[in-house]
Parts: structure tokens; sequence; C-alpha cells
């Protein structure tokens, strides 16, 4: 049993063990799918969460390191799940294809979103098979001006 | 089960007894469904991906997939029997009834119709270029009903009234129903034999970029793809594959620290509490993951392992080339005999690798199996063949199969494959239980159905004038439909040439043939098939030609085209759009293509700079396009910057080899794809038409690898005659 802040609520979570990576106790056992799996060993993003504000790869951090922080999912991203100015961007846009990307890419623009960057985060490094880069650009631009 | 998409859809029941209005033109039997919600639901059969299917020898479906329903509260769902991979077909499909039904968007809800026996399949870039007439003769049909509805109501003659943003008005008295009000009414009515569809010139949603009605899911979590699912009392399962192809589970290991294992002949699958424990139990995420045999598993060795290698397929491809056999795909004229009336004559031999289809969601299937019945959540393309796998396996009729059609995380045609449901059937009937199956990702990678390496040798003889009086291109590659058994083995494979035959340019003899390739590895659809190899061996020769007789290769292009004012378009269009005639900055070039996909003729001019031995930039992708009709233009513009983006990927880093027996990528760590640092700018043109449409989701794929490996040749004199240009670089992350 291990306690977690995830989304703003505190939480005891019943854990198979203090190492399994954070993804899967988020997936499976709190039960919020939004953070994807995608390759296992930190090269995709597409579990990208924000641990103390900052983005992670949840697929290679044990629980443990996620005791006394700040977890944030994109189900976190705002209460009605719509209001987040870059929520509202990705939509104007129109940048999700077959979405699946989308919550990493989302949790690593917010924390670009949060720096108070002005730059069209081009250092995001997570991958989108779909090919939505350049709308993702568009839209962290727009969301700025939200 | 929270699967918001499922909430409007038809129980089993209802939908046997729902009667259908096939093809949505002719009905066979006059009635509608009252829903649930006490509205009505008119249920048709979209065709959906008759080419494909007839290329598959599966029968075009009959049945009832799908269906336009009408809440009293007046919101309307469209729900269709395809699937969303991304391409944005739910909400295509939908804007093509909302036109004919002259509602709002706002009223408009899309999702998957849930299924019974069905065969609609996902693929070809079928979903608005098969339906769109069905489905707006479905959506004039159901308004027509609802306009009778009420004029039955009033007492007054139809032709008063009209149809108006969601209701029936009375001209003369301007009196108005709701489509709500009527939806009883009309459930009760005949639908009309011939549906009468609203004038190109009142067209209120085809052809506008409508915001799309799955974004908002996506941004926020809620979005389900099969990953997601979660039922009650579930396990999870993983599997892991012999570290050869061809190989075998030796024995069955013991289970251990809650772990039960199942022995699916090919792989063992680990069943536990979470997915992480079933992956740990299969040493995936080791060190010595994936396909080097980790885990401690027992293999049998296939009798052909080192038969399976990619040095043993070229030296057979080589051979075929020489000696054949060939089959010929298409006979214009005696490109053989025309050869020595030529005074030019050009040949190369190109050749393209395997690649993984690489879709960011891995495979993966939930089942809940009972004695007496079997329900499946799979992000599958092909919700029939799903169907058919899981009735054979369980001995259940196909009426005792519900397949409930998720989200897809990418589809690119690796979900048009059965096997990891299969898998997944097996797993719960040996366990019990209601199971999710996950496949780990390098599972995804050394087990995938991969787009099939191709050898291609072109010789084109010009006249004095640069006319190509002779062309002669063979093709040699392996072929899916001979390899799935929809035709005998070494029998002639029209998609196998798809993008070599029925060339637009002017030339006088042409011959093309296609020699089988007997390689084992499986192969499958990969996002534009035939025409992703053909077009770049056809598209690079021709600025052979062009360079060999000192041409521009775009104006050698339209010399090309005299005959041929679509392509031409859309050619001119590329060119205007990329700046083919504006003056380079200093160390960048450009290079064209132009490639017909299903339909759908694509061009791209492909600028890029910094060209060297070992890599590239590409700074930008003009890329104009004609598929007749736009539905939603955003959405198409989305897809070629998809097409592209997936095309730069494969052309710049993609390659599978496999080495005895074993595919040499286990993890998007060597398989490198584009990133955001790597991103052009992409301008997208539609080029105008009232044609019919034709698909979106492949066609940018084509003229991508050729017009690069022009560019690259004017940048660096280097003729870059296979793919990927760079395989060395293929590394992705730390
Ligand atoms: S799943 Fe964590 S980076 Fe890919
Ligand atoms: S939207 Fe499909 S992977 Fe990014």
């Amino acid at each position: 049993m291990v306690t977690l802040t995830i989304n703003g609520v505190v939480q005891e979570v019943n854990v198979p063990s203090n190492e399994i990576p954070m993804l899967w106790v988020l997936r499976d056992i709190v039960g919020l799918t939004g953070t994807k799996y995608g390759c296992g060993i930190e090269v995709c993003g597409a579990c990208t969460i924000l641990v103390d504000g900052s983005p992670r790869k949840s697929c290679q951090m044990s629980v443990n390191e996620g005791v006394g922080r700040s977890i944030t999912t994109v189900e976190g991203l705002s209460p009605d799940g719509v209001s987040h100015p870059l929520q509202k961007a990705w939509v104007q846009l129109q940048v999700p294809q077959c979405g699946y990307c989308q919550s990493g890419m989302l949790m690593s623009a917010c924390a670009h979103y949060n720096s108070g960057s002005n730059g069209d985060g081009i250092e995001i490094d997570n991958l989108c098979v779909c090919g939505t880069y350049q709308r993702v650009k568009q839209a962290i631009q727009l969301a700025a001006t939200l | 089960m929270a699967i918001g998409l499922m909430e409007a859809a038809p129980n089993a029941e209802q939908m046997q007894e729902g009667l259908s209005l096939p093809s949505g033109i002719k009905p066979s039997r006059r009635q509608f469904l009252v829903s649930a919600t006490g509205g009505f639901m008119l249920q048709f059969c979209l065709p959906g991906l008759s080419r494909f299917a007839s290329a598959a020898g599966v029968p075009a479906p009959t049945a009832i997939n799908s269906y336009i329903q009408i809440g009293t509260d007046s919101r309307i769902t469209v729900l269709f029997g395809g699937c969303e991979l991304g391409q944005g077909a739910m909400s295509g499909l939908a804007q093509i009834a909302a036109e004919e039904l002259m509602v709002e968007w706002t009223q408009v809800k899309s999702a998957l119709a849930p299924l019974g026996p069905i065969t609609y399949i996902t693929g070809g870039s079928s979903a608005i270029r098969n339906n769109y007439l069905p489905l707006r003769q479905a959506g004039a049909a159901v308004r027509m009903m609802l306009i009778r509805a009420a004029s039955n109501h009033w007492g007054v003659s139809v032709n008063q009234c009209y149809a108006n943003n969601g209701t029936v008005i009375d001209a003369p008295t301007k009196r108005v129903l709701t489509y709500g009000a009527l939806a009883l009414a009309a459930s009760k009515l005949a639908p009309p034999a011939k549906p009468t569809l609203i004038p190109d010139a009142a067209l209120r949603l085809i052809g506008k970029p409508l915001v799309r009605l799955d974004m908002a899911d996506k941004t926020n979590g809620r979005a389900i793809y099969g990953i997601d699912v979660r039922l009650p009392g579930m396990v999870y399962a993983a599997v892991r594959h012999a570290p050869m192809l061809g190989g075998t589970l030796a024995s069955t290991p013991t289970n251990r620290n809650g772990v039960t294992f199942v022995n699916l002949g090919t792989a063992v699958a680990a069943v536990a509490g979470d997915t992480h424990s079933a992956f740990s139990a299969l040493g995936e995420g080791d060190d010595d993951g994936g396909g080097s045999g980790g885990g401690g598993f027992k293999w049998t060795t296939p009798p052909n392992a080192a038969q399976i290698a990619s040095t043993v397929f070229a030296t057979q491809a080589a051979t075929i080339m020489k000696q054949g056999p060939v089959l010929e795909s298409e006979v214009v004229g005696s490109a053989l005999a025309a050869k020595s009336t030529s005074t030019t004559t050009i040949d190369a031999t190109y050749s393209v690798p395997y690649l993984a289809h690489a879709c960011l969601e891995v495979l993966n299937c939930t089942v809940n199996l009972t004695p007496t019945f079997c329900e499946i959540w799979a992000p599958t393309q092909v919700a029939g063949w799903a169907q058919a796998a899981a009735a054979a396996i369980t001995g259940l009729p196909l009426a005792a199969v519900k397949v409930n059609v998720t989200y897809l995380g990418g589809g690119l045609g690796r979900k048009l494959e059965t096997d990891c449901i299969v898998q997944a059937v097996q797993i719960a009937k040996a366990i019990k239980k209601p199971v999710k199956l996950t496949w780990p990702r390098q599972e995804d990678f050394q087990r995938d159905k991969y787009r099939p390496m191709a050898v291609s040798y072109l010789r084109g003889s010009l006249d004095s004038s640069h006319n190509i009086v002779a062309w002669w291109n063979r093709v040699v590659t392996p072929s899916i439909s001979a390899q799935k058994g929809f035709i005998t083995a070494g029998a002639e494979d029209g998609g196998a040439v798809e993008g070599a035959v029925t060339l637009p340019y002017a030339m006088v003899n042409r011959l093309v043939e296609f020699g089988p390739h007997p390689s084992p590895v499986p192969i499958g659809w990969w996002r534009s098939v035939g025409v992703s190899y053909n077009a770049f061996f056809v598209e690079s020769f021709i600025d052979e030609l062009a360079h060999a007789t000192s041409q521009d290769p775009y104006q050698y292009r339209r010399r090309l085209l005299v005959n041929n004012p679509r392509f031409l378009a859309v050619l001119d269009a590329a060119a205007e759009l990329g700046g083919w005639n504006t003056t380079l900055a200093n160390g960048h070039a450009r290079g064209i293509a132009i490639a017909e996909t299903f339909g759908t003729v694509v061009a791209q001019v492909v600028e890029i700079s910094g060209a060297s031995a070992t890599g590239l930039r590409v700074v930008s992708v003009a890329c104009a396009v004609d598929l007749g009709r736009a539905i939603n233009p955003d959405s198409i513009e989305a897809q070629m910057q998809g097409g592209i983006v997936h095309g730069m990927g494969a052309a710049l880093w993609g390659h599978i080899t496999f080495a005895n027996a074993a595919a040499s990528v286990q993890n998007f760590n060597t398989y490198r794809l584009v990133k955001m640092s790597d991103m052009p700018t992409i301008k997208v043109k539609i080029l105008p038409s009232t044609n019919p449409p034709s698909g979106a989701g492949e066609p940018g794929v084509p003229p991508f690898a050729p017009a690069l490996a022009n560019a690259y040749f004017r940048a660096t004199g280097i003729r870059a005659r296979s793919l990927p240009l760079f395989p060395a670089a293929s590394h992705m992350g730390d």
C-alpha cells in the first residue's frame, strides 16, 4: 500500500510491489487509462505525466518515486476535461488523429506551457506516429494566447 | 463498461429484428426500429471496402452495419460499421449524413455500430470513398420520411413541407415540428425507394472544415482505445513469441509467483494481476528483451531458420529478376521489340526493405468468454474477421460472438490482422476469466506483418525527342494475397504491382511484370500497400530519364502528362506551391514526384538542405491532392500531413532486416521515426473537384520517398536506389 497524490486527490493504492512502474499503477490499478503505453523504454513519450510539475516518462518510474509528490495525468489537465487552454487549442486546431500519443504530448506541452515559454515546443520529443507535429506546434503557440 | 461510444448502440436483439435498407437504396423490408430513446432508427448497409474485399476474397457486406438514429430529443446519431483509426472517418461520414438530414453539425453525434455478422473492412482509404453515395441516400431517405410524417400529421401535401435545421416546416402556415417529435411517426413509414439528394449548389456541410466529433475525448483521456478496456474481475495477459519465426514453445513453463502460463504454440502467454507483472514474467523489458530469447523459455528451432535471412532473400530476388518466373501484369504494344528503335536506353535496379507498422497502440484484445457467449473488445479494422476467428476457436455460432470495436491507436493496415485476437480468445478459453491481452512493444516489432521487401528493375528506351518508346518494369516482391491464401502461390497479384501499372505517362510500349518472391516472412498491408514502393521505383526512374536527357524533372513530367489533364493539374499545383521555379537557398535542393493511390492523385515537392552521406534536413513539403469532392478539407490536410510524416520516417530510416529467422528491431530505439525537431513545414493544396470523393488516408505516403530521393540526387549527385537513405541513423532516444 502506498499513498499517492494523483490529480490533487490523495489516495491509498494497493500495489503488487514498490518497483512497479507508475504507468501500470495508473492504468491497471488506479484505472486512469489516459496515460498510455507505447514502448516501455522511455523513447516514445506516450506515458508522459507531470511529477511536481515536471514531465516524466512513467514507464520507467517506479511507484515509489511518486510517493510524496504531486502526480498529474491528462485526466487532471482541467476539471471538466475541456477548459485547459491546451485542450481548447488542441480542439480548435484539430490536432489529434488517432489520438493515442496525445495524452503524453499534452503533458509535455503542459510543462512547456507552465514554463511561460513562447516557443513552439520544438524540444518536445514525444513520438506521434500519425504525424500531427505541425499542428502540435501551432496549438502550443495558440494556447499561449488563450 | 465505460465505452461512451457504445451508449447509443442498439442491442443484439434489436439488431436481429432490425430491417435493412441494403446499400441505403432499395429497402428490402419496410420497417424501422423504434429505439430505446423512443425515436427511430434507419438501418442500412454500407459497402465499406469492396475493392479490397474482393481482392481478399471476402464477400462485400450485405447485412446491416450502419444506422441513423433520431432521438425524441432530436439528437441525431450516425452509427457506422467501420472503425476510427485517426482518419476522421466517423466524423466525415456523419458530416455526409447530416448534410442530407438538413441539420446543424452540433446536433449530430457519431459512433461505431456494434457488430452483428458483418464483413465491413476499414482499409484502402475506403471509408469516405465507398460510402459517400449510400450514406447520402440514407440521410435523404430519413429526411423525406420525416417530411412525410409531418405532412401526414398536418393533413397537407408533402410538397408544401420542407426540412430546415432539424425541423419540418409547413410553408404556407409556418407551422413547425421537430425531428424528435416526428421520429415515432416517421418510423412507421416506408422509406422512399429513390431518395432525392440535395443539389450541389445547396450543400452546406460537405466541403466545410467542421470540427471532428472525436477531438475533445482525445485531449482528456476519455477516448477508450482497445488497450484501455477494463472489465470487472479481469486479469492481464501478455505474450512472448518464439525468438525465431516458425519456432514453437518446447515445454509449458510452470506457474509461478501468481502468474499462469498458457502455451499458445508459437508463443507463451503469461497471465497476472496487472500488465507489468505479465510483462515481467515473460522477461519483457529485460535488457536482453525480445527476440534474443529472454525469459528463460525453451523453444524449438525451425529447420529453415538459417534461410530466413535478408541476405538469402536478396539472392533469391536477384535470381528471379534474372531468370523468372515472372507474370505479365501489363502489356501495351511491344516494349521489348520497341527498344531497338530507340536512341537512348537506360536501366536501373531499385529495392526497398521490409517495414514495420509500429502503430503507437500495441496490439491488444479483451475477451469475456462464457460457455454460451463470447464478447470481444478490440481495436480492429475488420470486426467480421475477428468474429469469425473467435467463433472458430470457441465453437460458438457467429451470433454468439460480439465484437466491440474501440478507438484504434493507429491501424496502418496492421489491425486488419486477427493474430492477437485469436490469442486472446485462446487465453480466455484456457483460464476461464475475462482477460485483456497486451502485446509488449518487442512482440509488436518481432511479429509484425511487415510491409514486404521489393526489388524493381526498370528500363526506359527513348527516341531522339526523348519520348518513351519502351518501358519495361519487373517487380519482384512477395505476394500478400498469396501468403494469406486469397490467391494461389505464384499467381498474378494486382496488389504487388499497384503503382507500377496504368501509369499516367505517355509511353508507347510498356511491359510490367511481377515476379513472386518466396520469402516466408509474414507480410501484410501497410499504409498505401504496393504503391508505397512502386511509386518510389517509377518516380525515381522518371527522374533518371529526365536527368539523362538533361531536362528539368518537372517539365519532363509535364511533357509525359500531356494527355492527362488531371495529373497535370495536380503536378502544376504542387510545383507552384513548392516554388519549383524560385531560386533555392545555398545548400538547398528540391525534388518532385506524383502518384495515384486508390483513385487519389498526389504530387509533392520536397525541399531539403544540408544533404550529406549521413543525413539531411527536410525543410518543406508542398503537397497537392485531387481526391474528388473534399468532404472535410481540414481532415484531408491532416491526412496528407500524416502521410508525409509516415513516408518520411520510412524513406530516411525505416528498415527491418532478418537474420537467423529473427527481425532486427525490438523497439523504437532502433526504429527511428520522425519527431518534432525533424518536422518540415508542410503545405497542402486540395484541388477543387465535383467528382465522387476518393480516399485520403494513404495517398499522402507514396510520392514522398521519390521526391526526397530526387532532391537528394540534385543535392549530392548520389542516386539513392534503395531505401532507406540512412539506415545507419535509425537510432532514436538516448
Ligand atoms: S511508454 Fe514510456 S516512453 Fe514509451
Ligand atoms: S495522433 Fe496518432 S500517434 Fe499521435
